[in-house]
């Protein structure tokens, strides 16, 4: 089953690498996000110097700053803040409109020529993950990237290294894992791109809303912020901006760390689970 | 003695408990065969050669391949057949070599063999030259070609063609007869074929067993069902008012006359010795030939004969095209 995968996987890869194309959008969506909507605004600047025409005072125009700072998880500015949740934003819409290959595959018969091969349901069930998984985490890194080379951009913190860079992208590949499959499921269920691409806006937009992955949680309403805070997008963006402002972890913030983490492989376990018995059910003799 | 490698026992294909595309169909196919499923659009041909595939599951009856059960057994029957499908599904941003060699891991073919196996293929259909060229640079012929070669890399038993020579022109669709033609004498594949184009099925065909409306109509030799027609057809068109309809009916070898106007269509058992006779009698009556015809039998009439339709009508017609489309849907 593994070569299988392998197989059917390198074959999305070599049409996704042969067309160089089909990987901006992606990219012009995280720079977008970043250098447009990230650089317009930092919360810190709405505090003013004076109202009425009396000058506050510049202590506690610090204090009011540090306050908001701290309600950004301690973020240098908005786009230290804001990147993990354009990463979250990119991998989760990746994953999702990465089924429409999938359902083309179904319409111009090609499914069928792999449901007919002696080859397990599961390897192209997972082929479909995967070529999802390797495309989102691609322009995750990219995205992460541009963070850095923007004026003003992100800003890691003192001890920040390799582990820190690693526990980030091991956090979003579990989240992109986990909705990869799901979104592998639902696209192995649609016969139509335009009914699958229904679902996806029903489906992406909200969950990424309904997280930490653009404001923080502080000034949701009570009914949003229980759903934000069970929400996977959260724990992935909340894990990022942990090892990005931090650098180095205190043992309460390792706790928070591990705790994120083993959530979100719960929740990849648990997604690969369903997303495989949805898609076996759509792979099934006609 | 050869034995039956495909089997079907009241084959039945309901689509959502509404559409009956394939009823209680029953044939077999020798080991070595070449064996066509003949019908218009719409008849059940792809949707009998997609239970057969493992493809689509039956809604009734059994149906064994290389002697495994479709239904029981369908990783089995997946190692021992090759399908190329109606659709062009070889994937057109891949070199034709890649499509060919993931086909053989997808079949498991170790990959020294699988090399070896693609070249010994390129050469056989002609593609040598286009084996790194991207398949979207390929014309129909060369696709079909590739998507055959697809379909034999992992040297199945038998070969599924749906519609092989479906949109191709006749210099390439005779080229593609040739080659399905040596696979199966030269390489003892044997060959289960739909096509709605007759004479492809006449040119290539075993045998044959003719569908329409989900139903086997006739099956037999392709030269069999056209002598059960019974022979010659000599079309006369004659200048002159006698009628030499019951003449022509006394004449050796003559088994039946029709008279349209001027025109007689007379049925021949042995054309050589009842020709001279007939132009005897319409000279004695002093009638003059303006046109003559002699056509054998084919396929189309034995198809009209049975049908009440040619396969063009039936291709067209309203029924076959909307159990089609009903069927595309309710999938």
């Amino acid at each position: 089953m593994f070569g299988d995968t392998i197989a059917l996987t390198n074959r999305f890869l070599k049409k996704w690498i042969r067309n160089p194309a089909a990987m901006m959008p992606g990219l012009f969506m995280a720079v977008f996000w970043l250098a447009l909507f990230g650089s317009s605004f930092n919360p810190v600047n709405l505090v003013p110097a004076q109202i009425g025409g009396s000058a506050l005072s510049p202590v506690l125009v610090e204090q009011i700053r540090a306050a908001i700072t701290s309600v950004f998880g301690g973020a240098a500015n908005y786009i230290t803040f804001l990147t993990a949740g354009v990463i979250s934003f990119v991998v989760i819409i990746n994953a999702a409109y990465g089924g429409i290959d999938l359902v083309l595959d179904r319409q111009l018969g090609y499914l069928n020529s792999l449901l007919s091969a002696p080859i397990s349901r599961a390897s192209i069930f997972f082929s479909g993950v995967m070529q999802n998984f390797v495309k989102a985490m691609f322009i995750a890194l990219l995205t992460f990237i541009v963070g850095f080379l923007l004026p003003n951009g992100l800003q890691v913190g003192t001890g920040f290294g390799a582990l820190n860079f690693i526990g980030i992208f091991v956090a979003f590949g579990l989240l992109t894992f986990g909705f990869g499959c799901f979104f592998t499921a639902l696209a192995y269920s649609a016969k139509q791109v335009d009914s699958l691409v229904a679902i996806v806006n029903f489906l992406a937009f909200p969950l990424v809303f309904m997280s930490s992955a653009i404001f923080p949680l502080g000034n949701f309403p009570s009914w949003l912020k229980g759903i934000a805070e069970i929400n996977p997008i959260t724990k992935a963006c909340e894990t990022a901006r942990l090892l990005i402002v931090n650098g180095n972890l205190s043992a309460g913030q390792l706790s928070t760390f591990a705790g994120n983490m083993l959530y979100l492989a719960v929740f990849a376990v648990v997604l690969a689970a369903i997303g495989y018995l949805i898609a076996r059910r759509a792979l099934k003799p006609e | 003695m050869k034995t039956d490698i495909i089997e079907a026992v009241n084959l039945t294909k309901i689509y959502k408990n509404t559409v009956k595309a394939v009823d209680h169909i029953s044939f077999s196919v020798e080991e070595g065969e070449l064996f066509g499923f003949i019908g218009p659009n719409g008849a059940g041909k792809t949707s009998t050669i997609k239970m057969l595939t493992t493809l689509a599951s039956a809604t009734e009856g059994v149906a064994s391949v290389a002697g495994y059960d479709v239904s029981k057994n369908p990783g089995e029957v997946r190692k021992n057949i090759g399908i190329v499908p109606q659709e062009l599904t070889a994937d057109d941003e891949l070199k034709g070599i890649e499509n060919l060699l993931l086909s053989a891991k997808l079949h498991h073919v170790p990959n020294d063999e699988a090399r070896r196996k693609a070249k010994e293929l390129f050469e056989l259909l002609e593609l040598e030259g286009a084996a790194q060229r991207q398949v979207r640079t390929y014309s129909g012929g060369m696709r079909r070609r590739l998507q055959l070669a697809m379909g034999l890399i992992h040297d199945p038993k038998i070969l599924f063609l749906d519609e092989p020579t479906l949109g191709l022109d006749i210099q390439t669709r005779q080229n593609m007869w040739t080659y399905i033609r040596d696979l199966n004498r030269k390489k003892g594949i044997t060959v289960f074929m739909t096509t709605h184009y007759l004479e492809e099925a006449d040119s290539l065909c075993d045998r044959i067993a003719i569908i329409d409306g989900g139903v086997i109509k006739l099956s037999g030799s392709p030269s069999g069902l056209k002598a059960k027609l019974g022979g010659t057809i000599l079309t006369l068109q004659l200048t002159g008012t006698a009628d030499i309809s019951t003449l022509l009916k006394e004449v050796d070898d003559v088994t039946d006359v029709n008279k349209e106007g001027e025109t007689y269509k007379i049925k021949l058992t042995r054309t050589e010795t009842a020709l001279p006779n007939i132009v005897e009698i319409v000279n004695k009556k002093g009638l003059k030939i303006s046109d003559i015809t002699l056509a054998k039998p084919t396929l189309d009439q034995v198809f009209l004969q049975i049908t009440g339709n040619t396969m063009r009508d039936g291709a067209a017609s309203g029924d076959s095209y909307g159990q089609r489309v009903l069927i595309e849907r309710m999938k």
